[in-house]
């Protein structure tokens, strides 16, 4: 017998096509890697059959913090114990909040930070991280 | 330097890597790329951060991430490293390592262990301090297999309102697996605990910046020796049969099963029997919830020095719809698959409703295979939506204590103990 099929599919194709009828829709979209979440598949580690059990060392990826008076002391007295990665983690925070964090980090984690430094950092993230003016 | 790292200097991609030294493969592109950049696509990528109101995703927004013997998970912080777990990990009973959560407390996180030096130790207030490497671990002891779920203290800390400070986890800050290991109640009878004593507390190998006594230097945690969870407590060497991933507590971690996450001490390598209450930050401070129903408190409350605390101890009944999970539409009349898991730190999950009214009526699921009575138990339920429209999706699971998850949200200053009815919203589309 015959094999129609070629047929039938070409009539039909032609009948959707003159009704106007679309059974599926294509959008190109051109983004930038970042924008996909595209990131490179992690390269395996060489290892040898000794007793010693090793990983990569873990990545620390640059954070992006707001920039402003007392980002650098940010940078240098949070950075010590913490990534400040801790910072834009956080949900905005009441300014209140943001000073019991810091005295935390001083009093009962021993962090040490010089008064007048502690005082910058407190503003610094009173300034950028509370629901009134939080951005990034 | 590898023979990858070299190939991929030459082709000057360890800058876009922005990691040369550690050659892990975590996208910190720097800088815009010119000829992708054709179309910016604006609203496709997650916000950056939510709140004051409640994180309204199933997981926390971080980007993802690939740590040693990872696959991608979201990313909290990077030093120490927390992870959260994607949604879609949870169709199954058991949690895949390499998908498994992470929540380190300090920055020290060991990446190597040399097997020839590690050993367990038992020491403190016993007759007989012992010293155990991981063979002897292994050929010793009889080996004891349990399934346990592992769940973080701040599980779900992004739902409280007043938001609060710490690890803004959506829900994936848990996991399944089968592990398999020594019973921590032959170790401390091996070697002999001393009369008069009270507490075992135990150590890891992280170790934080911070001065020595203080909970930036060291994270312990302690457990009553009269507490009956210790005949439960087993030292695991064996993660769903496979040694356990370094972020994940190499070469052994301690099981407190039903217990939270908080007392699971990975990399563990001290076990110490003590005759006065630890006193150490973790235990003292650090994971304490109001001594109250459901831990539930109120700023207020809290502010004016009213709440009595405790040490968090079990974690309450639990249960989530994993798939569908809304992120496409359904159409109308199809007979799909509602699945999900459940659990509880108090006792086996024996019933799972769900709801598709936002929970004004609810019909029983069927539950999966039982695993043990701390393990996630899956359940499904099929379901058809009849007519096109919003519907709201929710599920409850009750335990054999008779505990049944509350509509009533939970708020304490550490962001503990939530355990809400989950909900989720599915779009029914036309079929024709």
């Amino acid at each position: 017998m015959k094999n129609r099929a070629p047929a039938i599919f070409l009539v039909v194709c032609g009948l959707v096509m003159a009704a106007g009828v679309v059974y599926g829709d294509l959008k190109k979209g051109y983004y930038r890697p970042e924008e996909l979440g595209s990131m490179r598949q992690a390269a395996r580690i060489e290892h040898s059959p000794d007793s010693n059990y090793r990983v990569l060392a873990y990545p620390v990826p640059a954070v992006e913090l707001a920039p402003g008076d007392g980002l650098q002391d940010v940078q240098i007295y949070c950075n010590t114990c913490h990534s400040p990665r801790y910072i834009p983690m956080q949900p905005p925070l009441p300014a209140a909040t943001w000073e019991a964090e810091v005295e935390k980090m001083n009093k009962a984690f021993g962090a040490a930070i010089p008064e007048e430094n502690t005082k910058r950092i407190i503003l610094y993230l009173q300034a950028h991280y509370t629901a009134e003016n939080r951005k990034q | 330097m590898n023979l990858a790292e070299r190939c991929l200097s030459r082709r000057g991609l360890v800058k876009m890597l922005g990691l040369a030294s550690g050659g892990i493969a975590v996208s910190r592109w720097l800088g815009r790329d010119p000829v992708m950049a054709q179309e910016p696509a604006a609203g496709k990528a997650v916000e950056s951060f939510t709140g004051p109101g409640a994180n309204s995703h199933w997981n926390s927004v971080g980007p993802y991430v690939a740590e040693p013997q990872k696959v991608p998970l979201i990313l909290l912080t990077d030093r120490p490293v927390q992870l959260e777990t994607p949604r879609h990990y949870f169709r199954t009973a058991f949690t895949p390592n390499e998908a498994f959560y992470v929540r380190w407390h300090l920055e020290g996180i060991p990446n190597a262990v040399d097997l020839k030096d590690w050993k367990l130790q038992v020491e403190g207030n016993v007759e007989k301090p012992i010293a155990l490497s991981l063979p002897e671990l292994m050929q010793k002891f009889k080996p004891v297999s349990l399934a346990a779920v592992n769940q973080c203290s701040g599980n779900s800390r992004s739902r409280l309102q007043p938001r609060v400070p710490g690890g803004q986890w959506g829900n994936g800050a848990m996991g399944n697996a089968m592990w398999t290991g020594v019973r921590l109640r032959e170790l401390l009878d091996m070697a002999g605990v001393k009369s008069g004593s009270l507490q075992v507390q135990f150590q890891g190998l992280e170790t934080g910046q911070g001065p020595k006594g203080l909970g930036s230097n060291l994270f312990l945690k302690s457990l009553d020796l009269g507490n009956p969870v210790l005949d439960e407590c087993v030292v695991a060497y064996l993660m769903n049969g496979e040694p356990l991933p370094m972020l994940n507590g190499f070469p052994v971690r301690l099981v407190v099963p039903g217990y939270f996450a908080t007392y699971w001490m990975k990399c563990l390598t001290w076990i110490r029997v003590l005759n006065a209450p630890d006193e150490n930050f973790w235990m003292k401070t650090g994971y304490r919830v109001p001594d109250t129903p459901r831990g539930n408190t109120t700023p207020e409350d809290v502010k004016a020095g009213k709440v009595k605390t405790a040490p968090i101890e079990r974690f309450p009944v639990r249960s989530f719809l994993i798939s569908p999970d809304g992120g496409s539409k359904i159409p109308a009349e199809m007979n799909i698959l509602l699945r999900g898991i459940a659990f509880s730190g108090f006792g086996r999950v024996n019933r799972v409703e769900v709801s598709d009214d936002g929970g004004k009526s609810w019909a029983a699921a069927k539950l999966g295979e039982d695993h043990g009575t701390y393990s996630f138990r899956t359940w499904e339920m099929p379901w058809n939506a009849k007519s096109p429209g919003r519907y709201t999706l929710a599920v409850r699971a009750t335990d054999e204590k008779n505990n049944t998850q509350p509509d009533e949200p939970v708020w304490n200053p550490g962001g503990y103990l939530w355990n809400r009815i989950e909900r989720q919203e599915i779009v029914v589309g036309n079929a024709s």
